[in-house]
């Protein structure tokens, strides 16, 4: 208590002037600058082309072998060449429809599963035992045995990506189905919807998201073990024989042997830009037109 | 139109009129049994984990009976009790274990440090606009390219071994992490954030004491991506060139059997791998779920 310090008075006074109170510019027209940097696309094709600025650069003042780093410029005109006199084009066609038949059995079988899943609960069970056992297993360890099964080709790869995508779909899907909200479940009911009805008109609309994030996890998967399988097992799996061109993941392979690096970076380049514009048009049209058109996702 | 009218007028058939009648004799209303007891089999049926290992059983018992039954070659698809003895021998009297430990030891320092790159770029991202964008462009052209691709260019810069392997583990980790961090910090509500700022939290208290908390759905779910990418991609990456750092790993114990055709060894090594990413994804993760997010009531 006698630690306490003693009350001070402060003598009461009056400050002679007080400025006017100001808030500076509320709403001050931007410069040109601050307009243009303030859009989005122009920042990161800026970032993108200080980056393939400082690729360049590096390549050719740190002079790194050209079997290391090759110059951008050099991948560019690989790229073209590998467009125009080395069928690139037709690879990732060929890989392409590898894929496309792959991921489209595999949605299928997944809607099989699913549905079935929904019906009666033997099959919910059955599907859950099954994902949680095959979906931690990489689709790519199964190749292996795919190939001692199908034999080398197309079948062979077409199966792999069959289990890539059936376990991410099937399992998201169900997951999604579980949740709808017992309301809009009782709606369906009401209505007198039943069976396969009940799954198309009330549950796959209800659980779209989640359906089409496991579309999405299932196309990553199968693009990854795609690329992989053409990698690993190169030219065994792919058909390279006269005219026919293998896939896009034998382009990076064959070139990768060859030593041509430049041509490897182009490879990359093709697998990037296929995956970008299948994540960001394709997906991106898809979820546009249901889930945020439904308003379910912003 | 009118002639349709007509027509259909014509085809309609007389109205029948019904007599009315009384019921002379309603039985009364019976609503069964409410509440019976079920019986002892209903009870252990209804019981998730005796469904799940009676349909496990089935599925081995039916492999087991079709192999044996029908004598299907061992080479295309060994007998259930092969493979099982053929893992008990591996890991037991072979060096299976060490080739599993090794996978793993890889696969963790290159989960551990693609999860801290991604931690960098994220601090960078939420400090600065510029870091922001950098971050949305490098995921959206990383993230689509898959990491086993770069994995040539990797053992041609840091030669045949771990690092190329770790290389490549950082790549498939670190830009899914991103971009679903970076996603759930954009998706933190703007009335968390106040609260933060209210309580003059800045700079990486901000981030830790607010964002993270508030983003763990997404982050988690990014950690998920980003171990299944790792796992995929270890594995196929063994299948290329496990053995050549001396050891080797499980996808080139997988490899190398199917390469001697000893098809029992393939799925024997097909076991393991399901049970370690069943045991990471079903307990590891499920765990840190329950504690987290589950606990906080941010998901079911």
């Amino acid at each position: 208590m006698t630690s306490a310090p003693a009350i001070q008075l402060r003598p009461e006074f009056e400050a002679d002037e007080i400025g006017k109170a100001a808030t500076g510019d509320v709403a001050r027209k931007l410069t040109l600058w601050e307009r243009i940097t303030d859009m989005n696309s122009v920042r990161k094709l800026t970032i993108l082309v200080i980056v393939l600025a400082v690729w360049e650069l590096y390549a050719r003042w740190s002079e790194v072998s050209e079997l290391i780093l090759p110059k951008f410029s050099k991948t560019a005109e690989a790229l073209l060449d590998g467009v125009f006199n080395e069928q690139l084009l037709i690879m990732v066609w060929n890989s392409l429809t590898v894929l496309v038949a792959g991921y489209f059995i595999g949605l299928l079988i997944a809607t099989l599963l699913t549905t079935a899943a929904t019906m009666t609960r033997f099959g919910s069970d059955i599907l859950s035992t099954l994902t949680a056992m095959l979906n931690p297993l990489p689709a790519i360890a199964l190749l292996p045995l795919a190939l001692l099964w199908f034999g080398l080709g197309a079948d062979a790869i077409i199966f792999t990506l069959l289990h890539s995508v059936i376990w991410p779909v099937a399992l998201n899907a169900h997951v999604g189905f579980m949740s709808v909200s017992e309301t809009q479940r009782m709606v369906g009911r009401n209505y007198g919807l039943r069976g396969l009805f009940y799954v198309g008109k009330l549950l796959i609309p209800a659980a779209f998201p989640q359906i089409l994030m496991g579309m999405k996890i299932g196309w990553s998967y199968a693009w990854r073990t795609l690329i992989a399988a053409e990698l690993v097992f190169g030219g065994s799996i792919s058909d390279t024989s006269e005219g026919a061109s293998g896939g896009l993941g034998w382009f990076i392979f064959a070139n990768q042997m060859d030593l041509r690096i430049a041509h490897v970076f182009a490879g990359l380049f093709a697998v990037i830009l296929v995956g970008v514009l299948v994540e960001n048009i394709v997906f991106n049209k898809i979820e546009n037109r249901t889930i945020r058109r439904w308003g379910m996702q912003s | 139109m009118s002639t349709n009218v007509t027509k259909r007028d014509a085809e309609l058939p007389d109205l029948v009129i019904r007599r009315e009648f009384e019921v002379s004799d309603l039985e009364q209303a019976q609503t069964g049994e409410v509440a019976i007891k079920l019986s002892w089999m209903e009870r252990i049926w209804n019981v998730d984990a005796v469904r799940k290992l009676v349909i496990l059983l089935s599925l081995v018992a039916v492999w087991q009976a079709y192999t044996v039954g029908f004598d299907v070659e061992p080479l295309m698809l060994p007998s259930f009790s092969d493979s099982f003895v053929t893992l008990y021998n591996a890991l037991f009297h072979g060096d299976l274990i060490y080739k599993i430990w090794f996978s793993i030891k890889v696969l963790i320092v290159g989960y551990s440090a693609g999860l801290f790159l991604a931690a960098v770029l994220i601090l960078w991202a939420t400090a600065s606009r510029f870091g922001s964008d950098f971050i949305a462009m490098a995921t959206a052209m990383f993230n689509p390219l898959p990491a086993i691709a770069l994995l040539p260019l990797a053992m041609l810069w840091f030669g045949l071994g771990t690092a190329s392997l770790v290389f490549v583990l950082i790549h498939s980790v670190l830009w899914a992490v991103a971009l679903s961090t970076h996603s759930g910090f954009e998706g933190v509500s703007q009335t968390l954030r106040m609260i933060g700022r209210n309580y003059g939290l800045h700079g990486f208290g901000y981030v830790w004491k607010i964002l993270v908390p508030a983003a763990l759905p997404s982050i988690l779910a990014g950690m998920k991506i980003g171990w299944a990418f790792a796992w995929r991609t270890l594995i196929g990456a063994e299948l290329v060139f496990g053995a050549s750092s001396g050891s080797g790993g499980l996808g080139w114990y997988i490899f190398e059997s199917s390469q001697n055709i000893e098809t029992d060894g393939v799925f024997a090594g097909l076991f393991m791998v399901i049970l370690i990413g069943f045991v990471v994804e079903n307990v590891v993760f499920r765990n840190v779920e329950t504690r987290t997010v589950i606990r906080w009531g941010m998901q079911r």
